[in-house]
């Protein structure tokens, strides 16, 4: 008999109020009568929908009565089955430290980042309705399948997982419902057996990201999300790298998960310096690992039912992690896709081989040789160790400026010298970066962009685009881009203007909207080397 | 027991869901923006309008009129107009100045709401949603500086092109003509003559030339204005009207249009618009906008100026 098969049995002796090993008290309540809590939730979630925030968009407010009607729907069909088979249904509770731990840690990093970046806690609201979406799907889609549901806070880590790296614009936002949906269909339907037990394959989050990311990059509906301002913006909020991290240690501590993601961090600072190294310029525009991908190798890849279990296995699944995220923002780079779904196309596939990466590291364990030469190391078997490495290796990162401090990829100044040098990537990276400066509103940007496209000597010459970039630009109010629109012939630019530098100048994304003019021109000549802020220092003074 | 075409068929199932449904949202319109080709089903049937020339006048040179070369009044002077503003006198010394204008072309009418779906119809132009829902025959609204830049483009490139365009018009255009704004100037004359009166019709204000202290527009050319130079309707009114010129103190000097750069970006609209007064439809009278805005009172007439 299996374990699962056996903690079965033992749970049908146990009767009506059983003990798990690994839970807290467990009730449950058996007929019918359970199925007021979905519709209790679903109630909710229509009371919801009257909120200011999902009123001030029809098709926001029509998402969410479509969920509604969906969940009703199902509500009814399965209590005509239940009623039909004469079949009752029970939940129990169970509190997972892993999920409300892990809850809780995300939480903070919503707070944090909200703080600086108040589009998340206008989100709040649809946080809500998702969770309760959540919980009624979860709910429903258990009680179609077997008697039990658990309930715990499993939803939580999910949806919130989910909504650390993506959320579908309001107008799209049913979208976000089915990716929901699509995530717990993931953890029901995509199984395998491991170690002799039938479980899900993907983490569910991962899997519904991954899935999307997918289809997004294929379709080219990257701007129905949110996606590139969520990358963006977690560095407004300052010292992002050394939060994530402390948080990161509560999630180690608990859940043993170091070897993961530490190793997953050292590939990626390895892998980004040597590069530095090789052509004089960084890897990754902003940091020697993106805020966000540091945030995915702590709370997205280290899903402990969906990653190695040995500690071997969760060294190789981390250096995997750091070495799938590093070729997918090349890879989709050279395609010209948004290069934040790097971090999200990885879990799922190293999902997939968890399996290959147990059983490799079995058959190496169990070869001669390697007992010969005693090369069956295994990482020291203590987490607190691992944590204490970790720890390390993040403040010497630190201390060398790799992690909060300036980075020369987000100085557009380093960027045009290394174009003019030839650089490898450095023009790729010059256009890519004022592309994002240009969304940001920086009309400077927008200008410089419409320019390259109209010489075209570092990017292939298109008019159109240039003219939609002078557009952009013009309608910012820059006066040299009008001038451009107007003659087609020439293009017209001056230095960046002080509302430009506040945009340009954001570094690990501070917020420069409340610095002086005065400030703004010396953060210019003295951290980012450019000339013209130098010489208006030097006039003024 | 798990089927072992259990696992690739439900994540085939789960992946084609989610492409029918970003394909879905990807085909949507975007609120406000016009994304593609397919969002315009007609442009509107306008009389006197052709709908199978862009919806452009029905006239031998598609509604361009000739301004023929010479001279004119340009600038107000207080002391003969005292609704005159100080941003309309020359200079210091002169009020008005006799300005000389080559031989230009410009536009009978506003353009049109139907101008412009035609114009998002044939390329898929991003446009404020509000520009199209006018009625056909109205002035377009809701047009900014380079939209309207845009318009003049596209019309240029398919008159220089297309093979329904009269032959008086093409050889306008290969003779160093470009569809454009046009500058304020080319506006003022074409606006008031050469005899420097105060609005198109004359020197009083009258309510029946030209729709201002209005609830709202009117078709194009909808008041009889006999008085009015060159047969132009609505220089008065309806709607203000973009020009390629920037805002910056008299004296005009086309020369120096592209040399001041580093200040915030005007350009000069000019003729008032329905929601204003009668001192802010004569024709002397200068507005400054924001490149970018785009207001149910703004919208733009074209000239075929000659290539500078």
């Amino acid at each position: 008999m299996s374990a699962a098969q056996r903690r079965k049995e033992w749970q049908k002796d146990q009767g009506h109020r059983v003990q798990l090993p690994s839970g807290r008290a467990l009730d449950s309540t058996p007929g019918l009568q359970v199925l007021a809590a979905p519709i209790v939730l679903t109630l909710t979630l229509v009371a919801l929908s009257f909120l200011p925030r999902i009123q001030s968009n029809l098709t926001l407010a029509i998402s969410i009565w479509g969920a509604v009607i969906v969940l009703l729907a199902w509500i009814i069909v399965l209590y005509l089955r239940l009623r039909r088979e004469h079949a009752s249904r029970t939940f129990q509770t169970m509190l997972r430290p892993q999920h409300y731990v892990q809850a809780l840690v995300q939480l903070a990093v919503f707070a944090y980042w909200g703080w600086h970046w108040r589009p998340v806690y206008e989100f709040g609201t649809l946080l809500a309705a998702q969770l309760i979406f959540a919980y009624v799907f979860d709910m429903l889609l258990a009680w179609s399948r077997r008697e039990t549901y658990t309930l715990g806070f499993g939803p939580f880590p999910i949806i919130f997982s989910i909504n650390l790296f993506l959320w579908f614009r309001d107008d799209w936002f049913y979208l976000q419902f089915l990716m929901v949906g699509i995530g717990f269909l993931g953890k029901e339907f995509v199984r395998w057996k491991r170690e002799g037990r039938t479980v899900h394959i993907f983490n569910p989050s991962a899997f519904s990201l991954g899935l999307f990311s997918l289809v997004l990059i294929a379709t080219g509906t990257t701007n129905l999300t949110w996606g590139q301002e969520i990358a963006s913006t977690l560095t407004l909020a300052p010292m992002i790298y050394l939060y994530l991290f402390l948080l990161g240690l509560i999630v180690m501590y608990f859940f043993s998960i170091t070897l993961v993601s530490g190793a997953a961090a050292m590939v990626l600072f390895g892998l980004s310096a040597l590069y530095t190294s090789l052509t004089g310029v960084p890897y990754f525009l902003d940091s020697e690992i993106p805020a966000a991908v540091f945030l995915g190798l702590h709370l997205l890849v280290t899903d402990p039912s969906t990653s190695p279990r040995s500690r071997a296995g969760k060294l190789v699944f981390g250096g995997l992690y750091g070495l799938g995220v590093f070729g997918l923002y090349s890879l989709l780079g050279a395609y010209g896709a948004p290069t934040f779904y790097d971090k999200l196309l990885a879990v799922p596939l190293l999902n997939l081989s968890v399996r290959g990466i147990e059983a490799l590291i079995l058959v190496i364990r169990r070869n001669r040789a390697i007992k010969l030469l005693r090369l069956d190391w295994a990482p020291l078997v203590l987490n607190p160790v691992h944590m204490a490495v970790w720890i390390i290796f993040f403040g010497s990162m630190t201390a060398m400026g790799k992690t909060d401090g300036t980075h020369p990829g987000d100085s557009l100044p380093f960027w045009e010298q290394a174009c003019a040098e030839d650089r490898p990537t450095a023009c790729n990276r010059l256009i890519q970066l004022e592309a994002s400066y240009c969304g940001d509103n920086s009309a400077w940007a927008c200008n410089e962009l419409g320019g390259h496209y109209r010489q075209g000597e570092i990017v292939s010459s298109d008019a159109d685009l240039a003219l939609g970039y002078f557009s952009r630009a013009c309608e910012l109010r820059f006066q040299p881009a009008c001038v451009n629109l107007l003659d087609p012939g020439s293009f017209r630019r001056i230095n960046p203007r002080a509302l430009d530098l506040r945009l340009l100048l954001r570094e690990g994304g501070q917020n420069l909207m409340e610095m002086t003019e005065p400030e703004l021109y010396e953060r210019a000549c003295v951290q980012h080397d450019w000339d013209f802020a130098c010489d208006k220092i030097m006039s003024a003074s | 027991m798990v089927r072992k075409t259990a696992v690739p068929l439900t994540a085939l199932g789960l992946v084609s869901a989610v492409w029918i449904a970003l394909s879905f949202a990807g085909s949507l319109p975007k609120p406000g923006l016009i994304p593609d080709h397919t969002v315009i089903n007609d442009p509107g049937e306008v009389p006197r309008f052709l709908a199978d020339a862009w919806q452009l006048p029905d006239d031998p040179l598609l509604g361009f009129v000739e301004i023929t070369a010479g001279p004119f009044l340009m600038g107000s002077d207080a002391a003969i107009d005292p609704l005159a503003f100080d941003i309309e006198r020359w200079s210091s010394t002169n009020a008005q100045v006799v300005l000389e204008l080559p031989t230009y072309y410009i536009g009978r009418f506003e353009v049109t709401v139907a101008q412009i779906r035609s114009f998002v119809q044939a390329t898929g132009y991003p446009i404020d949603g509000q520009a199209l829902s006018g009625a056909p025959e109205h002035p377009a609204s809701f047009i900014s500086w380079p939209d309207a830049l845009a318009y003049s483009r596209w019309l240029d490139k398919i008159l220089r092109t297309s093979a329904e365009t009269p032959e008086a018009l093409s050889t306008l255009l290969e003779g160093g003509g470009q569809v454009t704004l046009p500058t304020e100037a080319e506006w003022e004359k074409a606006a008031r003559g050469t005899d420097g009166r105060i609005y198109p019709w004359g020197s009083e204000p009258r309510p029946d030339r030209a729709t201002y202290q209005a609830r709202g527009t009117t078709a194009v050319g909808s008041h009889q204005c006999p008085e009015c130079p060159f047969g132009l309707s609505d220089m008065a009114g309806n709607v203000w009207e973009w020009t390629r010129s920037p805002y910056q103190p008299y004296p005009y000097d086309p020369t120096n249009d592209s040399e001041d750069l580093e200040n915030e970006s005007l350009w000069v609209m000019r003729g008032g618009s329905y929601t204003d007064p009668e001192r802010f439809v004569r024709g002397a009278n200068r507005g400054g906008a924001d490149p970018g805005a785009r207001r149910a009172f703004i919208g733009f007439r074209i000239a075929i100026s000659p290539s500078e």
